[in-house]
């Protein structure tokens, strides 16, 4: 199975924020939410010298979504294609979903209700309630795969200005992903409390990884405060949905 | 109907998702050709591409606009261009916001309020062309051409200085580009190697480089594309980097030496340097014999300066700065001298700090070869007339151009002594000025004698694309296009990836904007000139892309942009200086003939008085200067600058991250308030903000008031005695804290070589500089 995956090099990256900015240009994402980010950090000591570096985040696509666990919206069957064998698989998915042939975490948004569950249950908080719309929905990175149907790249990765981000198939063992993966160098924003398989790996010096592990990796297990939404909410939400559909 | 767009939104929705199914075997099959405009695809896909060039800064970077439904929706980088491809920073990105903003000046506007209040009523193009071309042949009547003063930056400034040039003003180009920035780099370079080697773009090859020395150059908090991608290609091929810099940058971060300088004595640690490597024998000892004139000077006069006698003024360890010299000298001569860019720091010394960095470049030979400083490639494009006015202004009795600094006139009027004729007649009165693209009031030291300067002009206007501050002290606002929506000239690059290319529109100019071309050409014609009357500018792009073998239509089917030969090292033995000797000057007798140091000398600017931090700015990678703060997705990333404040010092005062607090200047003058942020990466005797927060016109409502401005605590300057550049690291604050005066604790011991500022009694120093 292919894992769509993101290794992002902090000893590249210079913190200029082109990335966040290409996202919001190509999905139009207002100003108050975004999909792509770069946050700072430091100059601050650790173990292993001063560390000036940047946190460029985005969705992590996890082996273990647990946006896509809480979501409370009935399972609806769907058949998938892999795009490498042609292979055809039927699963039932929520509202958001894993894809079982690029592992991209995605949202279908024509059922998506906009409860905001998926939102809350993020550790990254790598996803927005989209609440400029009528019937706001959920929103987050898709690793352009958009983009990537089109043959385009992700377009944080097409505007990097140092060639940071290396972005590819982690199970193609040919790719440039798979190796530093393989190599052991990469880390991945985890705690001891949070570990669901982030695919968003990071390199760089060690006093830098060292400090984006310290200041970002999430300590808080999110979705297990989720409250499923009531049955008001899903009424609300559909009314929401005709109403901006009148 | 409504419920029809309903479902057909859906339908786009699962076409959508149904895109997720990957289809073929890559996932980055050939990008399909742009369909011209096909808009049900998502996001950008489908747009038409139109090439052009960037200028969210003045790098000017190709670039493709995504246009959908005659809306521009994107800006990338244009896969075509050899420097930059498909990338652009933050700034390019967010050109749409500026295009888009709607705080955009729309139409002419003519003043009903007092001078800076920002008071105006909506006038006619004709009758604020009018009013212009009146005031300028008023003034021209009454006190001669000299009375005109004209500032300008970038490409939307060209055509109009050549209507004040054909005026016959002396003061037809008064750069802050150079007289706040770049102006002693460019000198020490010309009058060294014979070429710019710092002027709008830096010649120094970091990609190929063994090592790399940034003396307080931020690269990637400033940021120019090509020149950002080639330090990283260097850096990853292995480069070791040195970075001096009184903060611990960006730069610093990947540094592998770091050296944490006292600010104000780069000189001192470059003379040591290049006396370690005489006295070590550590410079290349054929280049210099063969290719440079001037080295017993150099030698006799780093004589005394030795790494020993330099540490304590650079607050440096010995240890430290032998580590970093020694390599520096092994990667010899493959070690890229970064030239520097912004460099009016102190004033005196100034220029003497680019030298000393030319002959450090020189002693490696790190000349014309890969990795060191190389020469521009010559590109090929015609010369049109029409983008000229005529007319060679005549120097007058008593010029400001020609006598108060020996070397201005290379680069202009200098912006203090305009100032300073407007102000008080001196040495003759400057009655009118005019200004496009830039922002003065938070370009220029002292502010506040620029403010008292404009109340004294019989006229004032610009050209600006957004109600700045300086439009707010204009007596007419002429509003501009932007650069996604004209034409401008052919653009050449001639760095390690030559190209040729062209601006232009990718939109229809919006509201009454109007391009500088047709400003400049309105206004020309109201005073009697026939100069920029085609009747488009296009004609003019046309012949000047003939002398390339051009036309607008080849090179668009080329994708816009033709890649070229790069032609930037040399044998050694084709080395040839555009200089007297024909070598490079190591000592600069022009330089003695004005009675100037000759070779680097080391002259100590005043430490901080007690209580007392030295100021020091930069830039944010998402800002350009104070133009782009109001762009709402640039100001959304970055919408307020921080104060830099080193943690001992912090705790020793009581204060913490994230307080806020106001600056006050050795002057008196105020800040707006500022956070703090609190970093074991400052020393403890400076603090440090971004540039270009603090914006004071209400008219920009995203940037008002948010942040601080440096500028408005620049108020003391002097001028550098070669070219009369403005400094603007020669003011100290302490800090306000709600209503406490608090001192800033003095970690720093000095040396007995290092004088201290004198306040004066009550904090009234003298405000403003001078000879």
């Amino acid at each position: 199975m292919s894992q769509l995956a993101m290794v992002i090099d902090l000893k590249r990256c210079v913190g200029c924020h082109a990335c966040a900015l290409a996202c919001r240009a190509e999905w139009s994402i207002p100003v108050d939410y975004h999909r792509n980010w770069v946050y700072r950090m430091g100059p601050e000591k650790t173990p292993h010298g001063l560390s000036y570096t940047f946190y460029p985040g985005l969705c992590n696509h996890c082996d273990d979504p647990k946006c896509v666990s809480v979501c409370p919206v009935d399972p609806e069957e769907r058949t998938f294609k892999d795009p490498k064998t042609g292979k055809k698989k039927t699963i039932a998915i929520h509202a958001t979903f894993k894809h079982p042939f690029t592992g991209a975490v995605l949202i279908d948004k024509t059922r998506c209700i906009g409860c905001g569950s998926c939102v809350e249950a993020c550790p990254y908080g790598a996803r927005y309630l989209n609440e400029e719309l009528d019937d706001p929905k959920a929103d987050k990175c898709t690793f352009c795969v958009e983009r990537l149907e089109a043959g385009e790249q992700p377009a944080c990765v097409k505007t990097c200005i140092t060639r940071a981000r290396i972005f590819g198939d982690l199970s193609d063992k040919s790719s440039e992903v798979h190796k530093i993966v393989a190599s052991g160098k990469a880390i991945r924003l985890t705690s001891k409390e949070v570990n669901i398989g982030p695919n968003v790996y990071y390199t760089g010096l060690k006093k830098d990884t060292h400090l984006l592990i310290k200041t970002y990796a999430p300590h808080e297990r999110k979705w297990e405060n989720v409250k499923a939404p009531t049955r008001r909410d899903i009424i609300m939400a559909a009314v929401r949905r005709l109403k901006s559909a009148v | 109907m409504k419920r029809r767009r309903f479902l057909k939104l859906s339908a786009s929705a699962c076409a959508a998702l149904a895109a997720l199914e990957l289809k073929g075997t890559g996932m980055f099959r050939p990008a399909a050709a742009s369909t011209g405009g096909s808009t049900d695809l998502p996001g950008s896909l489908g747009a038409k591409d139109i090439p052009s060039v960037c200028e969210m800064c003045f790098w000017r970077c190709p670039i493709v606009g995504k246009v959908k439904n005659g809306k521009l929706v994107k800006i990338e980088g244009n896969p075509k261009s050899p420097a930059n491809d498909t990338r652009v920073c933050a700034r390019g990105n967010s050109g749409i916001q500026l295009l888009y903003d709607p705080d955009r000046l729309k139409y002419p506007m003519k003043r009903t309020g007092k001078r800076g209040e920002g008071k105006w009523a909506r006038i006619s193009w004709d009758e604020a062309l009018d009013e212009v071309a009146h005031n300028m042949k008023k003034v021209v009547d009454k006190h001669g051409p000299h009375a005109l003063a004209y500032f300008d930056h970038g490409a939307s400034a060209e055509f109009m200085r050549g209507v004040f040039k054909a005026l016959g003003t002396e003061n037809y180009t008064n750069e802050p580009a150079f007289f706040q920035c770049v102006g002693p780099a460019a000198l020490a370079f010309i009058k060294s190697m014979g070429y710019i080697t710092s002027g709008t773009r830096q010649y120094v090859d970091m990609k190929n480089a063994k090592a790399i020395l940034l003396v307080a150059s931020h690269i990637g908090e400033n940021v120019h594309v090509s020149h950002v991608k080639e330090y990283m290609e260097g850096l990853d091929n292995g480069a070791k980097l040195v970075v001096v810099d009184p903060r611990f940058s960006a730069p610093a971060g990947k540094a592998d030496i770091y050296l944490p300088i006292r600010p104000g004595t780069d000189t001192a640690l470059l003379l040591a340097w290049m006396n370690f490597i005489i006295e070590n024998g550590l410079y290349d000892k054929d280049f210099v014999k063969n290719h440079c004139t001037g080295f017993d000077d150099v030698k006799a006069a780093v004589k005394k300066c030795t790494i020993e006698w330099a540490a304590p003024i650079c607050d440096l360890k010995a240890e430290d700065m032998k580590r970093a010299i020694i390599t520096l000298a092994d990667a010899r001569p493959h070690v890229a001298i970064h030239p520097g860019r912004h460099a009016t720091w102190y004033g005196k010394g100034d220029t003497s700090r680019h030298q000393a960095l030319a002959i450090l470049a020189s002693l490696f030979g790190a000349v014309g070869v890969p990795g060191g400083l190389y020469f521009p490639t010559p590109v090929k494009k015609a010369h049109s007339e029409c983008a000229e006015c005529g007319g060679e202004p005549e120097t007058p009795d008593k010029s400001i151009q020609e006598d108060y600094y020996p070397f201005a006139s290379m680069f202009g009027s200098p912006t203090s002594k305009i100032i300073k004729a407007s102000r008080t007649g001196d040495p003759y009165p400057v009655k009118l000025w005019g200004i496009n693209g830039v922002n003065i009031l938070q370009t220029i030291p002292n502010p506040y004698h620029t403010m008292e300067a404009i109340n004294k002009l019989d006229f004032i206007f610009c050209e600006e694309i957004l109600p700045t501050e300086t439009a707010m002290w204009s007596d007419i606002v002429l509003p501009g296009a932007t650069y996604l929506e004209r034409f401008d000239a052919v653009y050449t690059y001639d760095l390690l990836t030559p190209y040729i290319t062209v601006r232009q529109p990718m939109v229809k100019s919006m509201f009454e904007t109007r391009s500088s071309y047709w400003i400049a050409g309105q206004l020309a014609k109201r005073l009697g000139m026939d100069c920029f009357q085609r009747k488009n500018i296009k004609e003019i792009v046309e012949e000047e892309l003939q002398g390339a073998g051009l036309t607008l239509e080849s090179l668009d089917k080329k994708g816009g942009l033709v890649p070229l030969k790069a032609n930037p090292y040399r044998e050694r033995k084709d080395l040839k200086f555009n200089t007297d000797s024909g070598k490079i000057a190591l000592s600069v007798e022009d330089y003695a003939d004005e009675d100037l140091d000759p070779v680097p000398k080391f002259i100590p600017t005043p430490a901080p008085p007690k209580g007392f931090a030295r100021l020091i700015y930069g830039r944010v990678p998402v800002h350009t200067f104070s133009r782009t703060m109001n762009n709402s997705w640039l100001h959304n990333e970055w919408p307020e600058n921080e104060l830099w404040l080193n943690d001992e010092a912090a705790s020793k005062m009581g204060l913490k991250d994230g307080d806020e607090v106001v600056l006050e200047n050795q002057d008196g003058k105020k800040s707006l308030p500022i956070k703090l942020k609190v970093t074991p990466g400052i020393r403890p005797d400076v603090v440090y903000m971004a540039h270009g927060y603090g914006c004071r016109s209400k008219m920009l409502t995203k940037a008002f008031e948010k942040g601080a401005s440096d500028q408005f605590v620049i108020t003391r300057y002097e001028n550098d005695p070669f070219m009369g550049a403005s400094s603007h690291r020669t003011n100290f604050v302490r800090i306000i804290k709600g209503t406490k005066v608090m001192d800033i604790p003095d970690l720093c011991p000095l040396p007995p070589q290092l004088p201290r500022f004198q306040l004066k009694k009550g904090h009234t120093a003298k405000t403003g500089g001078g000879k």
